[in-house]
């Protein structure tokens, strides 16, 4: 009897490892305690320069790998909730905290009235019509001075005023209060991502991409799954602007809507793997930090341009090799570790 | 007086454009594929065409003779070493976007590795053409941009009658438009996009070139021309050479005479807001058909 | 499992990956190692980008400059320390500008920085030097707020934006008084970012006050592959005067265009920038000719200059551009202020430099008279000088014509300039 149960036991032990959130906690647990072990303020600005890419990535992610549409205009949405929440701070003292929910609004609503409609065109034209919508928003921001006597300044951009320590103004001089601000961001982004994978919304959205008709004719309410992964990516791409407005208290237009922005976004989830739970964490966490490293190390001088010319390898070379993403892999591995697990126990 | 003379340069820069377009549309058209390093071999035509130029003092335009076939050749390399393997992994897809991601990687390459080739240094080749204005009553108007147009059409002309006449032509037609029975009627379907990407390319070489005695020579000279192009054909319909062509010249017109009333930088706002305005009114383009992919 | 290409793959990239992580955990530890008997300066340049060539050009200056000093024996004041250049790439980004620049600052202990060239780079690298309270000396960026947000710890050697488009203006009315042909009209045609919004603005400004009306302003996207449509408008608005904001490449493309299209103006005045492009002259050649600039400093307004500019050539083959004077002239700012603050102290060193009093020395290569910083970090005496693209032993060049006590020997300003058909 006794044996039996030992094994049943360690049965359960080398089952509940197979579910990855046991790690991922303690992960978690390891993350939050690093800015109280690294002073260093240029490692935690990296610490949340890659956050932040990874928590853009996870709402990108929503459309670009659940609903399979490559969105290539999602600075758009970042764009607009940076100029929002600073404008409306700068011209009627709202804190930030507040202004980024009406960021967020308005991304939505941009994001209902044009991009949605754009969900039913095929890949290559979304592609493209993303592209028009964030350049369109950036030159029409570039070309406004004042919105009904609110300052835009066009190109010249918006700098808010340094206060110093001011968490009313969503101001802070220590970085650790960004890091954690990021933090808690990413970790709702991603648990957003977990619980729709897991959800009718998730096997709706799959459903829609695999193949359209098919999902129509089970009777799955296309617009409506649509509609609602639209307007969550935007809302949250949204936020995640007004966090980099409040980071470096100065937005322009090239800087929050730029082209390139929306790119690095769509390379960060192939590298970790679009439409995966964990793939824009792991895309940025090789991303960002390899993309530092090789601008430090690699141009100015003789080099110019040569950690771009590696990017465009890498990414060539993950198309090429890896499609599905790095995740696969990884995933694969720590299957395999997990199977070496069981064994060991059962041998008892 | 003023209109008309922003209409003829208007007319001109929009068949270059067209032209930019319409290696981009073959492509788009026969393989359902944007490539994003359109941009990037213009630059490299534009760059083989100052490097000819200035080293071998050949005319530019005479250059073109072996220019093109050798970005063909280029063409042909790239679709069979770096696109087929991806493309082939994704046959099931409906839309390969891995292609997409693809040749973003080779744009980013391809203009960095010019830069570190070639510097950031600006270049003009001073040819005997730069410059260079016929005056008609008054209307200037841009010589090099005159040869140019005249050779987009040419340029038009020829690839429509290959496409349409010649065999080979006729099974890259068909194989975009179902490359399944295609392939089932006997067409290496993947010979045959080597080809379209090689043809496509050559164009871009030609564009290249063309711009050479107008235009600077920089390593990301081609990223403008890259939008443009993309906007061009979704306006024009894929795989519509006479779309390419009038899609160019409306971006043309809008950008020279547009600009005679509002100021340069809307321009290009008013360029994007047509662009999704057809793709949300009419997606297959102005000329475009209704195709069932 | 893995096909054989997809395991070799992973297992190269991670490999890569964990290498990369090691060699920099080991390099972070070399760069810490403690050095005395330096001092270290940060540098925040484009050293990658569009704008590169400026940026390396940047870099160039201030080498030449720290040879020069270090080999005069470095700082007196403190036993004969040498001078050590730090570089960080900005590509051109704020945000990667501001990271660098708190990068030299808290990892490498630099206690002073210089940068970044541009504006908007400069704006959020110099707050975070406030923030870390560690002098910023800024030797070119020309956006007017930087020194007017009551930082203590920015010092700006440059003129204002503003006071470029005022020394335009001038110059404008200054011809008008003197040749008796007065312009009436301006054309206004910038690049549409902060550095043409912000000289367009002066000129808007200023304009009415001397009695100058703006037909056409023009703001133009600086990467158009075509700018004819601009040219053919100027062209229709039969301004007497048409002034220029823009990076190289449409500067060249403006300049030839307009040579193409014919269009008749009493001037062309550019306002540096693309204009001072080393390549400017070669790629637009004889269409360039009789342009008008504003610099902040020629090769030929004394023979100091001309010295210097002579070194800079030999050492690089390249003409010393104007950004290049300002930087090297920052360069012994930044030395004679390590002299009397006698310390590496960022608080002293911040303190010499807002008392510095400059009017000798290879500093005064600019083409002012002093060189001291207000409260706000500014530089009040910073002044411009007018060039104009003139013919010189048979080949172009920029001469310095206005104002008289700068203007090149035998060199008056040609205004207005002969129309192309007298050409």
């Amino acid at each position: 009897m006794q044996v039996k149960e030992e094994k049943i036991n360690k049965d359960k032990f080398a089952r509940s490892f197979r579910s990855p959130i046991p790690i991922l906690l303690a992960l978690v647990a390891v993350v939050f305690c690093i800015p109280l072990v690294v002073k260093d303020p240029s490692w935690l600005q990296l610490a949340i320069l890659t956050m932040w890419y990874a928590y853009l990535t996870c709402s990108w992610n929503l459309v670009g790998g659940f609903a399979g549409q490559l969105s290539l205009g999602h600075a758009a949405f970042i764009g607009i909730g940076a100029y929002t929440s600073t404008a409306l701070y700068l011209h009627f003292g709202l804190s930030p905290w507040i202004g980024m929910f009406v960021g967020g609004a308005f991304a939505v609503v941009a994001a209902i009235t044009v991009f949605y409609p754009c969900l039913r065109l095929l890949g290559a034209y979304f592609a493209l019509a993303s592209i028009g919508f964030a350049e369109l928003i950036k030159i029409l921001t570039e070309n406004t001075t004042k919105i009904f006597g609110i300052e835009i300044r066009g190109p010249r951009g918006l700098s808010i005023p340094p206060l110093g320590h001011a968490p009313f103004h969503y101001q802070f001089v220590n970085k650790a209060y960004y890091y954690y601000t990021i933090l808690i961001m990413l970790l709702i982004a991603w648990f957003i991502t977990y619980r729709i994978s897991k959800t009718k919304l998730g096997y709706c959205l799959s459903a829609i991409r695999n193949d359209v008709e098919a999902a129509q004719s089970l009777g799955v309410n296309i617009s409506k799954c649509r509609l609602m992964a639209v307007s969550l990516s935007a809302f949250l791409s949204a936020i995640g602007g007004t966090f980099y407005a409040q980071l470096l208290l100065y937005i322009y237009p090239e800087a929050v809507m730029g082209i390139m922005l929306s790119c690095e976004l769509a390379f960060i989830a192939l590298i970790g793997g679009r439409g995966t739970v964990m793939g824009p964490i792991i895309g940025a966490l090789i991303y960002v930090p390899a993309s530092e490293l090789s601008r430090i190390y690699l141009s100015g001088g003789r080099f110019l341009g040569v950690h771009l010319m590696l990017l465009g390898i890498v990414v060539m070379a993950v198309m090429l090799f890896q499609p599905g993403g790095l995740m696969r892999p990884i995933g694969r591995v720590y299957t395999r570790w997990v199977k070496k697990l069981e064994p060991r126990v059962q041998k008892v | 007086m003023v209109i008309i003379q922003a209409l003829i340069n208007g007319v001109l820069m929009g068949g270059v454009y067209g032209l930019t377009a319409l290696g981009l549309t073959l492509i788009f058209g026969v393989m359902k594929v944007i490539n994003w390093a359109h941009g990037s071999f213009i630059m490299v035509g534009m760059f083989a065409g100052y490097w000819l130029w200035t080293l071998t003092g050949i005319d530019p335009y005479l250059g073109l003779i072996i220019i093109v076939p050798a970005l063909f050749l280029l063409g042909y390399f790239v679709q069979d070493a770096l696109i087929k393997p991806v493309f082939r992994s994704e046959v099931g897809v409906r839309e390969p976007i891995g292609v997409l991601i693809l040749t973003a990687g080779l744009w980013l390459f391809i203009d960095n590795f010019a830069l570190l080739l070639f510097g950031p240094f600006y270049r003009t080749a001073r040819t005997p053409y730069s410059g260079l204005t016929y005056d008609v009553g008054g209307l200037l108007i841009s010589a090099p941009r005159l040869y140019a147009f005249i050779i987009t059409i040419v340029a038009a002309y020829v690839l429509s009658t290959f496409l349409k006449k010649t065999r080979l032509g006729i099974a890259i037609r068909a194989t975009g438009q179902d490359r399944d029975t295609a392939s089932l009627m006997g067409i290496d379907v993947y010979r045959i996009y080597n080809i379209a990407f090689g043809i496509g390319i050559a164009i871009t070489g030609l564009v290249g070139s063309l711009l050479v005695p107008f235009y600077y020579i920089h390593p990301q000279a081609g990223f403008v021309f890259d939008i443009r192009a993309f906007i061009i054909v979704v306006l024009g319909g894929l795989g519509s050479v006479p779309g390419a062509l009038l899609g160019g010249l409306l971006i043309g017109l809008i950008e020279s005479v547009g600009a005679q009333f509002i100021p340069a930088t809307l321009t290009q706002g008013i360029i994007f807001a047509v662009f999704l305005g057809v793709l949300y009114l009419r997606p297959q383009g102005l000329f475009g058909f209704e195709k069932e992919w | 499992m893995f096909t054989g290409r997809r395991e070799f793959f992973w297992k190269c990239l991670s490999v890569v990956f964990l290498s990369l992580c090691v060699i920099t955990f080991f390099l972070g530890q070399v760069v810490k190692a403690e050095t005395v008997k330096e001092v270290k300066i940060g540098n925040v340049l484009p050293l990658s980008g569009d704008i590169a060539p400026i940026g390396q050009v940047g870099k160039m200056a201030r080498e030449m400059a720290v040879e020069e000093i270090n080999a005069a024996g470095g700082i007196k004041s403190l036993g004969g320390a040498k001078l050590k250049m730090l570089y960080a790439d900005s590509r051109g980004d704020p945000k990667i500008g501001a990271t660098e620049t708190e990068k030299l600052i808290v990892r490498d202990n630099v206690v002073v920085v210089t940068g970044c060239y541009q504006s908007t780079v400069t704006y959020a690298a110099t707050a975070v030097a406030e923030r870390y309270k560690v002098p910023f000396l800024v030797p070119v960026s020309v956006m007017d707020k930087i020194t007017e947000r009551g930082f203590k710890y920015t010092f700006r050697l440059a003129a204002k934006a503003s006071w470029w488009a005022r020394d335009q203006i001038r110059f404008i009315d200054a011809m008008g008084k003197k040749t008796g042909k007065k312009a009436k009209t301006l054309a206004l045609i910038y690049e549409n970012t902060d550095w043409g919004q912000s000289t367009a603005e002066g000129w808007r400004e200023l304009a009415p006050k001397y009695g100058l009306k703006v037909v056409l302003d023009e703001p133009y996207p600086h990467a158009a592959p075509d700018l004819t449509p601009v040219v053919i408008k100027l062209k229709n608005s039969g301004a007497d005067v048409a002034l220029f904001v823009s990076y190289a490449a449409d500067a060249i493309l403006l300049t030839n265009t307009i040579a193409e299209m014919k269009v008749n103006c009493m001037a062309f005045i550019g306002s540096a920038g693309g204009h001072a492009d080393p390549t400017y002259l070669k790629n637009t050649g004889e269409n360039a000719r009789y342009w008008f600039d504003v610099a902040e400093w020629e090769s030929d307004i004394d023979p100091q200059s001309q010295e210097i500019a002579k070194k800079f050539y030999e050492r690089y083959e390249l003409h010393m551009p104007a950004e290049a004077v300002d930087v090297y002239a920052a360069m012994y700012v930044l030395a004679n202020a390590l002299e009397r603050a006698a310390s590496t102290d960022p608080e002293k060193i911040r303190d010499a430099l807002a008392k510095t009093y400059i009017t000798t020395g290879p500093a005064m290569v600019v083409p002012y008279e002093v060189i001291e910083f207000d409260e706000s970090g500014q530089n009040p005496h910073a002044s411009l000088v007018i060039v104009q693209i003139r013919e010189v032993g048979g080949k172009l060049e920029r001469v310095s014509v206005w104002p008289a006590a700068a203007a090149r020997e035998g060199y008056e300003p040609i205004w207005p300039i002969p129309g192309w058909e007298q050409r």
